[in-house]
């Protein structure tokens, strides 16, 4: 009998197959995921997390930007048109909580304009912006 | 021992001992695997490592040759693969080896599955945690960029969040299968 569950369980997981994965929801597993996790949690000390974290940016002076020009970001090998994509399905499914009232979905002409204006010096920028998410609570 | 201990031993003792005379483990079984092969969810037995977006992957049953043993370089999954594969050393193709953890941190690519021709989204993870494990050395570069694109570099150790940064073995795990959609 317990042979016998062992395989229903079996036959249930075969059951299922792997999901499809299309579109930015692909572009962030093939160029994101890797460090940031599907969930978005990042890992502590190596890679910071952007569940309850990326939407906060664009509440702040220069967050918006910051978003583009980050290195993995700024260049990441995905065109303009691709990297608003996913920025934005980042940020919906990330960040949807903390978007300002007014925000408006990431451009591909803005993507362009602004990661080829990377960041020479990411952490005290970084530093600087979580200083102004901090004080405007 | 506190009385409120005693109380809560005594309540779940008196609860098992009326469950055991009105039911039986036989039907239990029966009603559990009624229900789960009834369910969607992806359940039993299913390596789970890194994240809960993995999904059970495509029968290797039927495929020829090498491409379906998870002891050689040219098994389908490692078509991106640079390391040491854990199903040689006391792993398999998506778990570590005991003794080892698996890096949450990890590079991903994409394999064409040779029986049914899709692109299945591949998370190499790095199970670190021991030494080198020396056994089946395995370096593919499909789809793997310069050092310079850091997160598709596969020349790296990726023993990142873990609690040692020894690396043992890699693993090839199936995240989905990639669209164009």
């Amino acid at each position: 009998m317990r042979g016998a569950a062992v395989v229903l369980l079996a036959a249930a997981a075969a059951s299922v197959a792997a999901a499809d994965v299309g579109g930015p929801a692909l572009d962030y597993a093939l160029n994101c995921q890797g460090c940031h996790r599907a969930d978005g949690a990042g890992t502590p000390g190596s890679v910071p997390a952007l569940a309850g974290s990326v939407g906060k940016f664009l509440r702040v002076p220069g967050g918006r930007e910051y978003l583009i020009r980050v290195p993995g970001v700024a260049q990441a090998p995905l065109d303009d048109a691709a990297t608003a994509a996913v920025l934005n399905w980042i940020l919906a499914r990330f960040g949807n909580d903390d978007l300002p009232a007014d925000f408006s979905p990431y451009t591909p002409a803005e993507i362009g304009r602004l990661r080829r204006d990377p960041l020479t010096d990411v952490e005290r920028v970084r530093r600087d912006l979580l200083d102004a998410i901090a004080r405007s609570k | 021992m506190t009385d409120e201990r005693r109380w809560i031993d005594r309540f779940v003792e008196t609860a098992a001992r009326q469950m055991a005379q009105r039911t039986s483990r036989r039907n239990f079984l029966t009603r559990l695997g009624s229900a789960l092969v009834g369910s969607t969810l992806p359940l039993l037995p299913v390596a789970r490592a890194a994240d809960d977006s993995r999904l059970p992957p495509p029968d290797d049953a039927a495929l020829k040759g090498d491409a379906g043993d998870p002891k050689s370089c040219d098994y389908w999954r490692h078509c991106a693969i640079d390391g040491f594969l854990c199903a040689c050393c006391g792993g398999s193709q998506s778990a570590c080896p005991p003794g080892t953890e698996m890096s949450p941190v990890t590079w991903i690519g994409t394999c064409r599955h040779p029986g049914d021709g899709k692109d299945y989204i591949i998370s190499y993870n790095d199970c670190c945690g021991q030494s080198l494990c020396l056994r089946c050395r395995c370096t593919r570069t499909e789809g793997e960029k310069p050092i310079y694109f850091t997160s598709k570099n596969n020349d790296l150790l990726w023993c990142f969040g873990t609690k040692s940064r020894a690396v043992n073995c890699s693993v090839a795990v199936v995240l989905g299968v990639a669209t164009k959609s």
